[in-house]
């Protein structure tokens, strides 16, 4: 049980952490499924390659940080409505992955890892204790950027206070696009991290955590200690409703809806009784 | 994203995605020739394929000028999908538990359960949004998301017609659908009432006192709040008849053309309107052109699919690309910072 509420917490937590980072500089990032899409489509790709899961997971970083480059032009270079280039970011990741897949694989459904499946796994409790530790490492270290170095300042001020900053002659786009970048590696990872445990790429196994990490951003205060144990949370919750398929008589398919119900109702309880959730540099879509 | 500037970003945005798509179909397809030919030019080959084109420009337009509503109140409606869906599913509900009602009647009472189911959806994210500031952009997604598994389950479970091979419900009574205007082609008057709506909707907002009012809460919420406009009322009210707009879409889909709720039927026209919207600069009136232009992708994206070894998803990659271009005001203005 707890196993499993760690191997699920992994991604959720890799992803909220990169993008904390955004947040923190002023964007939201509501391309983070996408980027966790293509993370691990491209992770699939470079295992079925290479027979190497450390491949597979510097490819779903490197996959993450090309879309994520592509989502930072657009905002930053081409001036684009940030929410508008995360949804464009989504949309290209689910409508491109089909066309590789068909491509590489000659199928658009089921990929399962080509090498043996026991490497790419290898022993499931010592990979999960190794993930999990590794990414609340990462977490500690982010926090340590982010509260303890002049660079973790200013990515604060650029989403916070972003005159401030340009006052003293720092670009605060500068720090948007590394952070965005960053959060590309990170949610590549996520997606990696999902498709070299389960050995299997099935479309759309993202499943909405994109939108649970960005949930677990607001409810971690968006400190990363704080989106540690939020994505604790959602990931128990995740574990909860997958075992429900056991042991009641709820349809499989409801079931789907279960994690982005507690994702709202999280939010919902976060926006009554945290503090007020007015999105840093949120563009009027009508500006 | 201002609307007040040209069409230039739109226009480039769509020439931009395009080109993709030609790429695309280029490097992916054996037979590229017949790919071209199918993609730009079935649409227009004969009734059949040129009145499903428009007949699904129609539906396009209703929820496209259900994005605008929100837009303009500087709101974000991420859950269309889910509301065409939903709503789609509840009318398809009610004209069967209700099959006896005269012929106009019943047509009315099933736009009107998917436009209150949509409005439902979408008024609940505008309430959590008034009173505890909960970011609609992330609620109205979640909200939907979670409710589209729900119709799936009602679909293929409680709802299914046994007797059909599709995963779908029984069909609504006939006197309840949509007369046809083009046969063979699904074109049907629900067309009309697009048309209708975006004209109305632009009435609306530019003409009117109220629509004033929304379109002066999406300039700036805290002056408007300031001077005395309703902050509930166009946050609450405005993402009503967003999603109103979304969910009768789905009922006039469901009245014109499908007349049953087949299993995933509708998704992903809820992102597609968010494309039209943008590219029309968020103006209902050129949503029509914008809704005609992407419903002519859709059907060639559609067609290059079916008649060749082309298979995917095609139209949703245009849509991406064009996306990541049209809100960029850097293609009409110089940088200033």
């Amino acid at each position: 049980m707890i196993t499993s509420i760690l191997s699920a917490m992994v991604p959720i937590l890799l992803a909220a952490l990169g993008g904390t980072l955004t947040e923190r500089a002023g964007v939201l990032n509501i391309g983070l499924e996408g980027l966790i899409l293509i993370g691990a489509f491209f992770s699939v790709v470079a295992v079925s390659a290479t027979g190497s899961m450390v491949a597979g997971l510097l490819a779903g970083a490197a996959a993450g940080v090309a879309l994520s480059a592509v989502y930072s032009v657009a905002c930053i270079e081409l001036r684009a409505n940030i929410f508008v280039a995360g949804l464009a970011t989504n949309l290209f990741a689910a409508g491109m992955i089909p066309f590789l897949s068909e491509t590489i694989f000659g199928t658009r459904g089921v990929v399962r890892i080509a090498h043996d499946a026991s490497r790419v796994a290898g022993y499931p409790a010592i990979r999960t204790a190794v993930f999990a530790l590794g990414s609340t490492a990462i977490a500690a270290a982010v926090a340590a950027i982010l509260y303890r170095t002049p660079l973790g300042m200013r990515i604060r001020a650029a989403g916070g206070n972003p005159d401030a900053l340009a006052v003293r002659g720092v670009s605060p786009l500068r720090y948007r696009r590394i952070t965005m970048l960053a959060s590309g590696a990170f949610a590549g990872l996520a997606g990696a991290d999902i498709v070299t445990r389960l050995g299997v790429y099935v479309p759309n196994i993202s499943a909405g955590r994109g939108w649970i990490a960005l949930v677990a951003i607001f409810l971690g205060a968006r400190n990363p200690i704080g989106v540690v144990a939020a994505s604790v949370v959602f990931a128990g919750f995740e574990v909860l409703s997958g075992a429900a398929q056991g042991f009641t008589n709820v349809p499989g398919t409801l079931l789907l809806g279960v994690p982005f119900l507690v994702t709202l109702a999280a939010m919902i309880v976060y926006s009554v009784f945290g503090r007020r959730t007015r999105i840093q540099g949120q563009p009027s879509p009508n500006e | 994203m201002n609307r007040q500037q040209s069409l230039l970003p739109s226009v480039v945005a769509v020439a931009i995605g395009v080109a993709v798509a030609v790429g695309l179909l280029v490097v992916g397809s054996r037979d590229p020739a017949q790919s071209l030919r199918a993609y730009f030019v079935s649409p227009f080959s004969n009734r059949f394929f040129f009145g499903n084109m428009l007949s699904s420009s129609g539906y396009l337009l209703v929820a496209a000028i259900g994005i605008i509503v929100a837009f303009r109140a500087g709101l974000y409606n991420l859950g269309g999908d889910g509301q065409i869906y939903v709503g789609a599913l509840v009318a398809t509900y009610v004209a069967l538990a209700m099959p006896g009602l005269p012929a106009p009647v019943g047509t009315l009472v099933l736009l009107t359960a998917s436009a209150a189911t949509g409005a439902l959806m979408a008024a609940a994210s505008g309430a959590a949004k008034h009173l505890w500031d909960a970011p609609e952009i992330i609620t109205s997604y979640l909200l939907s998301a979670a409710l589209i598994p729900v119709a799936d389950y009602a679909i293929a479970g409680p709802l299914r017609d046994p007797s059909r091979s599709l995963l779908a419900s029984a069909r609504i009574p006939s006197a309840y659908r949509l007369s046809r205007l083009l046969p063979p082609s699904e074109l049907n008057t629900s067309a009309l009432v697009a048309i209708a709506l975006a004209i109305a909707l632009f009435a609306w907002i530019e003409r009117t006192t109220r629509g004033y009012e929304l379109r002066m809460t999406g300039m700036n919420r805290d002056f408007a709040a300031y001077v005395g406009i309703s902050r509930a009322g166009y946050t609450i009210g405005a993402l009503a008849v967003s999603g109103a707009l979304h969910g009768l879409s789905g009922g006039l889909m469901i009245a014109g053309t499908f007349h049953a709720a087949v299993s995933g039927f509708s998704l992903g026209i809820g992102w597609n309107a968010i494309a039209v919207a943008l590219v029309a600069r968020l103006d209902p009136l050129l949503a029509i052109g914008s809704a005609l232009l992407f419903g002519y992708l859709e059907a060639g994206a559609r067609t290059a699919m079916l008649q060749t070894d082309f298979t995917f998803q095609l139209g949703m990659v245009v849509q991406a690309v064009i996306l990541f271009f049209v809100t960029g005001s850097v293609l009409i203005r110089s940088r200033r910072r």
